[in-house]
């Protein structure tokens, strides 16, 4: 489904140049959730960003769906949350949400059917006419996550999509995520900094060294689905893979010192 | 959230916002008390012979409310029922059409520039010099260029108030956020959509924020032309009232234009208020 082949990515600033991201390979299959941890500066949204066709690797390829991707060109049906949602505040919640569909020129009718529902999928009926500042956080990024999948995305990727939420909201959403893909069944590829989190929700988990950064650990989370975001952290085998990814990320976290991770990010 | 616990939270804000309105509804009466204190003090004070003959509290001056209003009067329903009225609409006509003219083509080279970095770096010397320019200095060459009629006016409300429209419109459009616009192309927006979904109206929320300046500033720029060279209009009013040194027709003049900028700052405050209502900085409380 998505195929990264021996990703490199340079940057040249004058005569200087950093390698952010020094051969990464990895494919995930249909239907999967991968998630990517690693330290700040590791070049996880630079993946992202490569995957949606926003930022060119400096050597290597990579193909959605079969497809090449083009710099500059987003692939098709794929959606992107970002951590900061990315609502348009002049429009209220519904239209947020058909937005897509109208860009697609869809038929009215079809569009008020198709938001009607998602709303009711995200909990967020009797809110149609709000405007984006009179929501939470969360009520934002359900927005948000709402508007993508009126697109019918058959790729989803996730930018620390939770990464400002409070820990309860934060939850709440992985569940709905959950159900979410377990009934759509989208290719998932989400870069967090929240171990928990990646394990809770994830088939596999790809663990990056820091920069020039490459593949340390694809570690594969065998805990039956569906899950419980509630009561999946409470299982042994929970317990299981946190110890055995965080033996490889706390090493690498130690190796490089945080400050550095902040410089290094390149402004993607 | 639920919708419950959303509605509860809505009415302690309405409580709130109850008791808020209440501190407000008094405001209207402190300002009538301010402006009777004004009017009374300039009332009395210049009836005081001591004050008229040291200082400047002379009505031959300052003239004196009674004597305002008795003007007022006299152009509207008075004497000379009748003559206000042309002048008021000649100036109030070019200040909205500058507005509008203003408003107008300082979006669309404030949207133009923000698209095309190396066309905004290349012109930037020329509109920071253009800006800091005291515009008034220009108007004696707009007046002459364009005559003693309403289009010097309209030029010269233009000139004041395009860069003020222009800034904001470019600053606007330049600080859109990238997220917001990669968001929307994973939505599958066309460039074209992108311009007319997301540039568009982030902008015009910039411009529209402009507008209750940019009328107060047109209604200056339009007065100053009118002082410079014309036959009709509040300034030409005023200029006309000097050659006579008539202070009381002055004072009468210039009542006129302040209530006329309350009332079209009042106007431009609403529409902004009506068009950005999506944006928290209408709906605090």
């Amino acid at each position: 489904m998505i195929v990264l082949d021996s990703i490199h990515k340079t940057y040249r600033s004058g005569a200087t140049s950093h390698t952010a991201i020094g051969n990464v390979s990895l494919t995930v299959n249909a239907g999967e959730f991968v998630s990517i941890v690693g330290p700040s500066g590791c070049g996880k949204s630079t993946l992202l960003n490569m995957i949606a066709g926003f930022v060119a690797p400096s050597a290597g390829s990579v193909r959605v769906m079969d497809v090449a991707v083009q710099p500059g060109q987003v692939p098709k049906r794929l959606g992107y949350l970002f951590q900061k949602d990315a609502v348009l505040p002049w429009l209220t919640v519904e239209q947020n949400v058909g937005l897509g569909m109208r860009f697609a020129h869809q038929p009215a009718a079809k569009i008020r059917e198709k938001v009607s529902a998602l709303l009711g999928l995200a909990n967020l009926r009797g809110y149609e006419k709000y405007f984006p500042y009179q929501l939470s956080g969360g009520m934002r990024q359900r927005t948000a996550l709402l508007m993508t999948l009126a697109c019918d995305p058959a790729v989803l990727l996730l930018d620390e999509p939770f990464g400002a939420l409070d820990s309860h909201t934060k939850i709440n959403l992985h569940r709905e995520l959950h159900d979410i893909w377990r009934q759509l069944r989208q290719t998932i590829v989400m870069v967090t900094h929240d171990l928990d989190e990646a394990v809770a929700l994830s088939d596999r988990v790809i663990v990056l060294s820091g920069p020039p950064s490459r593949i340390l650990l694809d570690r594969r989370i065998d805990i039956a689905h569906p899950r419980d975001p509630y009561v999946v952290r409470e299982t042994e085998q929970f317990g299981l893979h946190l110890r055995a990814l965080w033996a490889v990320l706390g090493k690498e976290y130690q190796r490089i010192p945080d400050s550095a991770g902040q410089t290094l990010e390149p402004a993607a | 959230m639920t919708a419950q616990a959303m509605n509860a939270s809505d009415a302690v804000g309405a409580a709130s916002a109850a008791s808020a309105i209440e501190r407000r509804s008094r405001v209207p009466l402190y300002q009538f008390a301010l402006l009777a204190v004004l009017l009374g003090l300039w009332e009395v004070l210049t009836r005081v012979p001591y004050l008229i003959k040291n200082t400047f509290l002379d009505p031959f001056f300052i003239s004196r409310p009674s004597l305002i209003a008795q003007q007022l009067w006299s152009w509207t329903f008075g004497a000379r029922a009748g003559f206000l009225l042309p002048h008021l609409m000649s100036t109030l006509a070019a200040t909205l059409l500058g507005l509008i003219v203003a408003t107008v083509t300082g979006f669309l080279v404030g949207l133009l520039l923000s698209q095309s970095p190396t066309m905004a770096k290349t012109l930037n010397p020329f509109i920071v010099g253009l800006n800091s320019l005291p515009r008034i200095a220009m108007v004696p060459l707009i007046t002459m260029v364009f005559g003693l009629g309403l289009l010097a006016k309209v030029v010269t409300a233009w000139f004041v108030v395009f860069f003020l429209i222009f800034f904001n419109t470019f600053k606007g459009s330049i600080s859109i956020e990238k997220h917001l616009l990669q968001f929307c192309q994973t939505l599958g927006a066309t460039p074209r959509q992108l311009m007319w979904s997301v540039r568009v109206p982030s902008a015009l929320a910039w411009t529209f924020a402009a507008l209750p300046n940019a009328i107060s500033f047109s209604l200056v720029a339009v007065v100053i032309a009118e002082f410079v060279g014309t036959t009709k209009g509040m300034g030409y009013l005023i200029v006309t009232a000097l050659s006579t040194l008539n202070a009381t027709e002055m004072f009468a003049a210039i009542t006129v234009l302040g209530l006329s900028g309350l009332i079209l700052v009042a106007i431009a405050e609403r529409i902004e208020r009506r068009l950005l209502r999506w944006s928290p900085q209408f709906n605090e409380r």
